[in-house]
Formats: structure tokens, sequence, C-alpha cells
């Protein structure tokens, strides 16, 4: 964009057309991403506030003639089974992505400030060992870490899966917020440190206040890792009490195959809290994102 | 206040040494300047002193305590950091309040000094607003504030003027010199601005490639540099160093330049020739105590113009002699062009001598 901007302010007149068409251009390619991205989710929404004979109409009806929310009822009734269910893996994936969550940031937090700021034998090789562990695709690690389960006996407990997506988020995590550190001049710390704070009361006074961004980010991407992940949920559990919500939903539903409106609304109510949690967040996410990449 | 001593202080870096050997002591109420180039290992004795750095050996004494393994906290020491470091979440009011919180003084109290600093600093009326919405200047304010509401031992300032323009950097030098008196406070402060040191402090100390060169008053450090490299380091234009050999002809000391002509010493500066190790020996002369003829004088050695500078009050002039630039001030009303033919007359009361192998300046006794 920058690059642009500047070739535009030399040769104004004559560049100016090529701007506006390289801004039309975008504005039309966003349009097209927007499209992509909320017409399933709003057809998702509709669909959930269907009856279910309606839901299976062709062509089908753009806005339902008797819209309901009998479907979200359904699912939010502790009285029914289905809302049992619904609630219990509703509440089996927000206490894994929870836990995680908090782990990661746990971990993290001292780990990128130990990597950003110390220098100790095995550092640089520490911190790409960590790194590489995000170079191969998730499932091949899929037979080894259930074995690595079974082995000490955690197959078919919410431990197994927060060990693993812990595995999965803290590489990220740690380097994100790493980054963060990087850019917080020393001398913050320093200074605080004649004033008369410890080493660790210069950290929690001075410079986590400062790192919230980045450790808000950090603590979306653990969340929203957690939350969505279905394959080692699949895998490693099998009691139906334990499943969380991608998996639960799955199975549910292809047990129930013709509840179209049940299944949307139990998407829609999935992605709730992630919506939510980032539209809250959301400017702290980017900060994070802009500010630890980029150095001043 | 206290005084400080470095003894022996070495800090390492791998195999390198950024100070090397450091010792000297300030006394309680003195104002020192550490002045030498980039990279010579100022930051890093501040450091030392601070106990942000662990020191490699040595020791370091502030007040009457060793305090080479205590916390920074523990040294009754304050720091003005080269770029500030304010806390950047905070407010003005709450920048200077920390360093008080930290020593669990009592609110009323906390508020009281607050606000006295900020009247001494004249930044009332900027209590409330962060860091990033001062200017330079007044960030400066608050770094120096922040140090003087609690009263330390002793005072650390690492280049708290580098980033002001030229005017605030007069005014704030001032300032911080008047500060000093009120006081009677301990301060260390680092430049590598040498015109700061020598109208601030009453001792500079002047470090190269972490060694402490010389140590000493402002004006012994310009009238009696103790080698070379304090005798171009210090004053501006910097002193012209030529190097020549020496002869002794009967019973005469005499000095020969490379394009052949002589100098004759007088009987002090011979009796300095004799001591050094080699025959060659370098003649240091600052731009004003040469003096340019137009006309053969005796003693005078003949040299041409390179370039001329007026600068309003005077007219600097130099000059090549045996490969090195000599630098002449003359008053503005006598007109030299370049190419010219000159004669330069050396003060022999007031010229340096330095062993050409050791770089040291050679005595008379
Ligand atoms: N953490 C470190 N690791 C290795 N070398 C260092 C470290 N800190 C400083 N040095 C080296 O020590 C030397 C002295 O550095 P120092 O920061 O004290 O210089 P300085 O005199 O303050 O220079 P300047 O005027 O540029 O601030 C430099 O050569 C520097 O490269
Ligand atoms: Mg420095």
């Amino acid at each position: 964009m920058s690059t642009i901007a500047e070739t535009a302010s030399r040769a104004p007149t004559r560049r100016r057309m090529r701007v506006d068409g390289w801004r039309w251009a975008g504005r039309i390619f966003l349009v097209f991403m927007l499209l992509y991205t909320a017409l399933p989710m709003i057809w998702m929404l509709i669909t959930s506030i269907k009856s279910g004979f309606a839901a299976t109409q062709f062509p089908p009806q753009w806005w339902p003639d008797e819209p309901t929310l009998a479907s979200y009822q359904k699912l939010l009734d502790p009285q029914n089974s289905v809302g049992q269910d619904f609630l219990r893996f509703f509440w089996n994936s927000l206490f894994v992505s929870t836990v995680t969550t908090i782990l990661s940031v746990i971990v993290a937090v001292p780990a990128a400030y130990a990597f950003s700021r110390f220098s100790f034998p095995g550092r640089n090789f520490l911190f790409f060992a960590v790194l590489l562990r995000n170079m191969f695709p998730a499932v091949i690690f899929l037979v080894p870490l259930f074995i690595l389960m079974r082995a000490i006996g955690l197959v078919n407990t919410h431990g197994s899966l927060i060990l693993t997506y812990l595995t999965f988020g803290l590489p990220l995590a740690i380097w994100l917020l790493k980054g963060f550190y990087d850019n917080i001049p020393v001398q913050l710390e320093q200074a605080a440190r004649i004033d008369g704070a410890t080493r660790f009361q210069a950290f929690i006074m001075i410079v986590m206040p400062l790192s919230t961004p980045g450790i808000i980010a950090t603590a979306i991407y653990s969340f929203i890792g957690a939350w969505n992940e279905y394959i080692y949920a699949y895998t490693f559990l099998s009691k139906n009490e334990q499943l969380t919500l991608p998996v639960g939903i799955q199975r549910f539903f292809s047990e129930n195959t013709t509840d179209f409106p049940g299944l949307m609304a139990a998407s829609f109510m999935m992605s709730v809290p992630v919506v939510v949690l980032f539209l809250v967040l959301q400017r702290y996410f980017v900060r994070a994102l802009t500010e630890g990449a980029v150095k001043h | 206040m206290a005084h400080v001593v470095l003894q022996d202080l070495v800090k390492s870096y791998g195999g390198f040494k950024a100070v090397n050997h450091v010792s000297l002591t300030v006394n309680d109420g003195e104002f020192v300047a550490l002045v030498g180039p980039s990279g010579c290992g100022k930051t890093t004795t501040l450091n030392l002193v601070a106990g942000l750095t662990p020191i490699t050996s040595g020791d370091i004494i502030i007040g009457e305590r060793v305090v080479n393994d205590l916390d920074p906290k523990d040294r009754d020491i304050a720091m003005v950091f080269q770029n500030y470091a304010l806390y950047p979440q905070k407010s003005v009011y709450k920048n200077l309040a920390f360093p008080l919180q930290m020593r669990k003084l009592p609110r009323d109290e906390i508020d009281k000094k607050v606000k006295e600093a900020a009247r001494v600093l004249d930044m009332t009326h900027l209590l409330e607003r962060k860091p990033r919405e001062l200017s330079g200047g007044q960030q400066q304010r608050v770094a120096l504030g922040r140090a003087l509401v609690r009263d330390p031992a002793v005072f650390l300032m690492d280049e708290p003027l580098s980033n002001l323009d030229a005017k605030l950097r007069v005014q704030m030098r001032s300032e911080i010199k008047r500060f000093h008196q009120d006081l009677k406070a301990t301060i260390i402060y680092v430049t590598h601005d040498q015109l700061e040191a020598v109208t601030m402090a009453d001792k500079m100390a002047v470090m190269n490639g972490g060694y402490l060169q010389q140590y000493d008053s402002p004006a012994q450090v310009f009238a009696h540099p103790v080698n070379m490299f304090v005798a171009s380091f210090i004053g501006s234009p910097a002193m012209s160093l030529i190097p020549l050999e020496a002869s002794t002809a009967n019973g005469n000391t005499v000095l020969t330049g490379a394009e052949g002509w002589r100098l004759e010493l007088s009987p002090r500066n011979a009796q300095k020739v004799v001591r050094a190790t080699t025959m060659k020996v370098v003649l240091g002369a600052r731009h004003s105590t040469i003096k340019l003829h137009k006309s053969a004088v005796p003693g005078s050695i003949p040299a041409k113009a390179y370039t001329v500078e007026p600068t309003g009050d005077v007219t600097f002039v130099q000059a090549f002699l045996s490969g090195a630039i000599v630098n002449v001030s003359v008053p503005p009303n006598i007109a030299v062009s370049p190419d010219e033919q000159i004669w330069l007359e050396f003060d022999q009361e007031r010229m340096h001598l330095f062993d050409g192998e050791t770089e040291m300046a050679l005595k008379a006794n």
C-alpha cells in the first residue's frame, strides 16, 4: 500500500487512474471474500430458524414462512435428552479450551520472556526446536500421541486433549509473545529495578501491562485452536459424556440425519463464543500481530 | 549523598573486555563526567555501578558499602536513561510516584514530593499526560524528575541530553548544573559530547577502548593530556598532532619535519624529548597556541594554507605539515587565501610533546 501511495505522490495526475483501479479491484475482492465467508453463516442462521420440513424443501425458502426458535429451545433445554447432550458437549469444550488457554498463557509468558531477555546456552537451538513442531501437519502425530496417551493412561480423559492442544498451540504462542517482548525496551525494566522493584516485580508491574495485547492474542489463538479441534478429540475420546462440541455435533447428527435446523442451530451456537471473543478483543489481536511482528 | 569508588573494575563479554581495570573515586557531592567515543564502555560502566550488569571482577563501593552483589533497588541510586525509559502506560504523575510507591511511602507524602518535583521542573500542568503526549524536552524533564523525587546517594545519568536539539540541550545543561549545585548531589554523568563534560563537570574521566585514560578536572585534562588520545579527544577543533624526528646536535635538541624544516626546542622541551623511548616524537599544538605569519620570522616554519574557514569570531586555517593537518586560528581581519605561503610559529611554553611509540605525553621530570 505504501509504495502505491508513494508513487502516486510523485506523479500525481498520471498515476491517479491506476490507484483508483487498484482500489476498486481491492474493494471488489473484499466484497467477494465477505460473501464467501458470510453467506454460509447467514444460510446456517436462516436454516436454524426453519422447521424441519421447511429446511428440506426445494426450491428453498429464502426466508422461512414460519420462523421458529424451536431448535434452540430443544438444544438448550436440560430436561430433554438432546439438550442434555448438547449442553454437556458445550461444557466439555468450554472446559478443555479454557484450561488449554490458561495453561498455554502460563507457560508461554515466562518462556517467551526468557527467550527474549536472557542469553543461555542453547537458546537459539531451543527456540527453533520449539518451532520445528509446527512444520509438520498435525495428523502425523495422531498415532504416536495416541500410543503415548494410552501408555500414560490418559486416553478417554480431557487431560489427553489439553496436553495435545498445548503441544500445538504453545510454539506459536511463544513465538508471538517473544516478538512482543523484543519490542519492549529493556531499559523500562532496568528503570523499574532502580526505582525499587525486584526483577519479578518489574516484570509484573511494568512489562506485563505492556504486553497485555500480546497475551490476549495468544489466549484467543489457543482458545480458538482448542475449541475447533476435531480429529484428536474424535480419536482420543470415545465415551459420549466426554465428547467436545465438534465431535459431539457430528456424532449426534449422524444419528439424526434429517434434523437440519437442529444441526444448524448447534453449529451457530458453537461459533458464538469464538465470534464474541474475537469481536471484543480484536483490537488487541490486530495490534499484537502488527506490533509483535514488525520491528520499529 | 555518598562517594563512589570503582576498584579495578572489569566487565568481560566472552573474551572481550568492555571495561578494563577501571579504578576511580568520585567524592561526595562531586559531578563526574564519563566521556569517550562510542563503544568505549561508558554505558557498561554506569550499568555496573547501577547493578544492572553483573561485574566480572573488581569492587564497587557506594558510601561505606561494597555493593558488588546488591540488587539495583538496594544500592540507593537513581538513574536517567539515554532513551528516558518512562513507563509508557503510566501518567507523568504515576511515573514520578512509582519510585516512592516502591519504597512504601505514605500516600500523602508521595503526593507532596511528586508535586514538589513537578513544581521545580515546571511541569505541574503535565502531570496527567502520558509520556507519548510529551515533547522530547518534556520527557527528559520527567526522566530527571523521576530521579530526583527520591533523594538517592548517587545520581547516574546516561547521555540524558543526547536526544534534544541544540538549544534545548544548552538550557537543560544549565538546569542540571543548577540542580547539582542546589542539592550537592553526587553525579556520574555519561556523555560523548566533550563540551558538555567540560562545562558541567568537576572532574572528567576520559575512556577509550574500555580503559580509563585520564581522570582529572576539565582544566587539567585540557592543559595536560596524558596521551595522544586524550589530547585529540578533548578540545574543539582537535589538537593538531604532527609526527617529527628528534635529533641532538652540538647541545641543541631539534625536531625535523618531513619537509626538512627544523625546529629548535627550548631547554625545558629538550628535557622532555630526552625521555622519549624513540627518536620519533609527536608535537601537539592547539589552534590558539600557533601564530600565523605572512613572512618568515625566526623560529617559524614555512607551510602552505590548504583551506580557510571563516566562522565569524575567528578564521580557521588548515595547513599540511609533515603529513598532518595543522589547525590555526587567526583573527577575522587577517585575510589568508588557500595555497598562500604562510609561516607558523609554535608557542614553546604551551606545546605538547608525545612519545611517538607509546603515545604518552613526555614530561620534563
Ligand atoms: N551485552 C553485551 N554483549 C556483548 N558486548 C557488549 C554488550 N554490551 C555492550 N557490549 C560491548 O561493550 C562495548 C562498550 O559498550 P557501551 O554500551 O558501554 O559503549 P558506550 O561507551 O556507552 O557507547 P555509546 O556512546 O555508543 O553509548 C561495546 O563495544 C559493545 O559492543
Ligand atoms: Mg552508551
